[in-house]
């Protein structure tokens, strides 16, 4: 492979035409003159003459090229144009909504056509092709989106201002930080409590079959219902405890609110933490825990000092899949009034106001794709003989 | 295969009919409660004894049913049938290339909350039933893919050694050998998909479906629990129906 004939990379060669194809043929940009009215949507080449777009195909034409003759230094050119695609996205960005905006429109709105998402999506992919052909570390990959945050960092604080997107949010501004707050608090809360519970189940579990059988099943059950049922079903138990018993009332007990969120979002924890605490508790070598005992250690600490570091990465595992699931059934618990991001993406899809929608949906991706890679990382690192 | 049912005998015929008797139960039960909703007009005024209104009659619940295993049918087939083609094309020489891409996709996809998914979906596709469907069959695809590509890389190297070794061609390979002892694991992937595309389906509501979310919703919006205890009780019915006629099918291979 290394020697004269190497074969072109099909897989990279797909993603550039791909992208290049979305850039020449779909709409790139709308501009809307205020948030009600619908925009007109432009293509690339439409704007500035061209010039801008030209700029941004020539680095796909680069990737593609490299792909041609794929060696580790072809990639690594390549993973650096695709990087500096991604950088200069906002900057083209920049330029097209200076070639757009009148002065005398104070409230237009630049949206974001479907061509840029669709080129996102490429770059993206690329990067984690070329990430898995040169064999790089998965933290690397995410240090290198670092420049790429800073440079849409600083676009969009000083020059791209009339992005729809960012108008959505400078106009509650406040709103977004307080349902960001009670979303991580939700999750935070029910990832803990299940943690706390997971833990409680999973050894009484390991003493009595007959909890297992029962827990298991019951879980199994929980985990079956639709979200928006179990939020539903639990709506009319809490309402009625809310109104019988003051003292709950009190503290915010009632059918619509936190409670049933908390409760629900619990319910839908404890399986997939009790399944690999059970698991983790199981699965230590019996050999390991014998000779604990042959070195004097009595219980409490065969399971303190032997059984639970063993067992951490695969609870870490359990924490990891419960806060990404959880992450997403708290968006839909603002349907019953708990708060969190869910709320813009419901009251958006009320409104038919697709930017508040995005503000909602996107950083709850980014919050789910942020947990699942830190804790990853966490369990990679705390792994028996791992890179610790 | 009629020598084995031969085989199974009286008693294992009666095995067989037992073990079918949970699925058959919970559907029973879920067509019970969608025909008869209106007949417990009693239980349901006690439970809101302040609305006018106890029953949703917007829209028939057998019709609301209907809606909603339809939604939900052609994203699963749809995504069964690009899923596991997907992950076949991929694992064949010739499509070889993609596979360290599309497996990584499948795991990374599946950190995306549905309701993001589905949410993302209505601004690239509009309101109504179509974006719906897109979005289940996006999310759908993930776990079938990501199952089948296990099951499929999960097969001993011997067994396909040998399988060539008796002249079997490529697609005899795949038909004969690969896909049967992968079936467990795609079946399971299959499951997945097809119980978080129930659930996101109620979600449709949202974004202008009618489907079972549909009374969810509406007793969310007007304060009306007996609507909303309706929904809840059909999805979950309509849920643990589907799950358990995957249990019965896993169980046997």
């Amino acid at each position: 492979m290394e020697s004269g004939r190497r074969v072109p990379n099909r897989v990279l060669l797909a993603l550039m035409l791909a992208g290049l194809l979305a850039w020449l043929a779909l709409d790139a940009v709308s501009l809307a003159p205020n948030r009600i009215v619908p925009g007109n949507s432009y293509r690339a080449f439409e704007i500035g003459g061209g010039w801008p777009a030209l700029a941004m195909t020539l680095p796909m034409l680069v990737v593609a090229g490299l792909a041609w003759r794929p060696s580790p230094q072809t990639l690594r050119l390549a993973l650096w144009s695709v990087l500096a695609l991604l950088v200069l996205l906002p900057w083209w960005l920049v330029a097209a909504s200076a070639s757009l905006v009148e002065p005398e429109m104070p409230q237009a709105r630049i949206g974001i056509g479907v061509s840029i998402w669709l080129l996102l999506f490429v770059w993206l992919l690329t990067l984690i092709e070329l990430r898995t052909r040169l064999g790089l570390p998965r933290q690397l990959g995410w240090l290198l989106l670092l420049p790429v945050l800073a440079s849409w960092w600083v676009a969009l604080v000083w020059w791209l201002e009339p992005l729809s997107l960012y108008r959505e949010y400078q106009a509650r501004s406040d709103q977004f930080l307080a349902a960001v707050t009670t979303h991580l608090a939700l999750v935070g809360a029910a990832v803990l409590a299940s943690l706390v519970l997971g833990a409680l189940l999973a050894l009484a579990m390991r003493r009595h079959p007959g909890v297992r059988r029962a827990g298991f099943g019951l879980l199994n059950f929980l985990q079956t219902v639709p979200s928006l049922a179990l939020f539903g079903l639990l709506l009319a138990p809490l309402a009625w405890l809310g109104a019988r018993f003051d003292a709950l009332a009190a503290i915010g007990v009632s059918g619509i609110g936190w409670a049933p969120a908390f409760l629900a979002l619990l319910g839908y924890s404890l399986l997939p933490m009790v399944r690999n605490m059970y698991v983790a508790l199981e699965e230590v070598d019996p050999a390991v825990i014998e000779s604990a005992h042959g070195m004097g250690m009595n219980r409490r600490q065969v399971l303190l000092q032997v059984r639970l570091p063993l067992a951490l990465p695969i609870v870490l595992e359990g924490i990891r899949i419960t806060t990404v699931q959880a992450i997403g059934l708290t968006a839909v618990a603002a349907l019953i009034g708990a708060g969190g991001l869910g709320t813009f993406v419901f009251q958006g899809l009320g409104q038919a106001a697709m930017d508040m929608v995005l503000l909602g949906a996107l950083p709850i991706l980014g919050l789910a794709l942020v947990a699942d890679a830190a804790i990853s990382a966490l369990s990679e690192r705390l792994r028996p003989g791992g890179a610790a | 295969m009629s020598r084995q049912e031969l085989t199974i005998g009286a008693a294992g015929l009666q095995t067989q009919m037992r073990s079918w008797l949970a699925p058959l139960a919970w559907l029973f039960l879920l067509v019970l409660f969608a025909s008869g909703m209106p007949h417990l007009e009693g239980a349901f005024r006690w439970i809101e004894p302040d609305s006018r209104e106890v029953i949703y009659r917007r829209a028939g619940f057998f019709v609301l049913l209907g809606q909603h295993v339809l939604v939900v049918g052609v994203a699963s087939l749809l995504a069964v049938a690009l899923g596991i083609g997907s992950a076949i094309a991929v694992t064949r020489p010739a499509g070889r290339d993609f596979l360290p891409l599309v497996s990584q996709l499948a795991s990374i996809g599946q950190t995306f909350p549905p309701v993001a998914v589905l949410a993302l979906a209505v601004p690239a596709l509009g309101f109504g039933t179509l974006p719906i469907i897109v979005a289940l069959l996006l999310y759908g695809l993930l776990p079938i893919v990501r199952n089948t590509l296990t099951g499929l890389d999960g097969i001993d190297a011997d067994v396909r050694e040998a399988a060539r070794g008796m002249g079997m061609t490529g697609g005899q390979l795949l038909r004969q050998v690969e896909l049967p002892l992968a079936a467990p694991v795609i079946l399971a992937g299959i499951r997945t998909s097809v119980t978080v595309n129930i659930a996101t389906a109620a979600l449709g509501a949202t974004v202008g479906a009618s489907n079972l979310g549909d009374p969810i919703i509406a007793g969310i919006i007007n304060g009306n629990t007996a609507y909303i205890v309706q929904g809840a009780l059909l999805i979950g019915l309509l849920a643990l129906a589907v799950d358990s006629v995957f249990e019965r099918l896993l169980r046997r291979g």
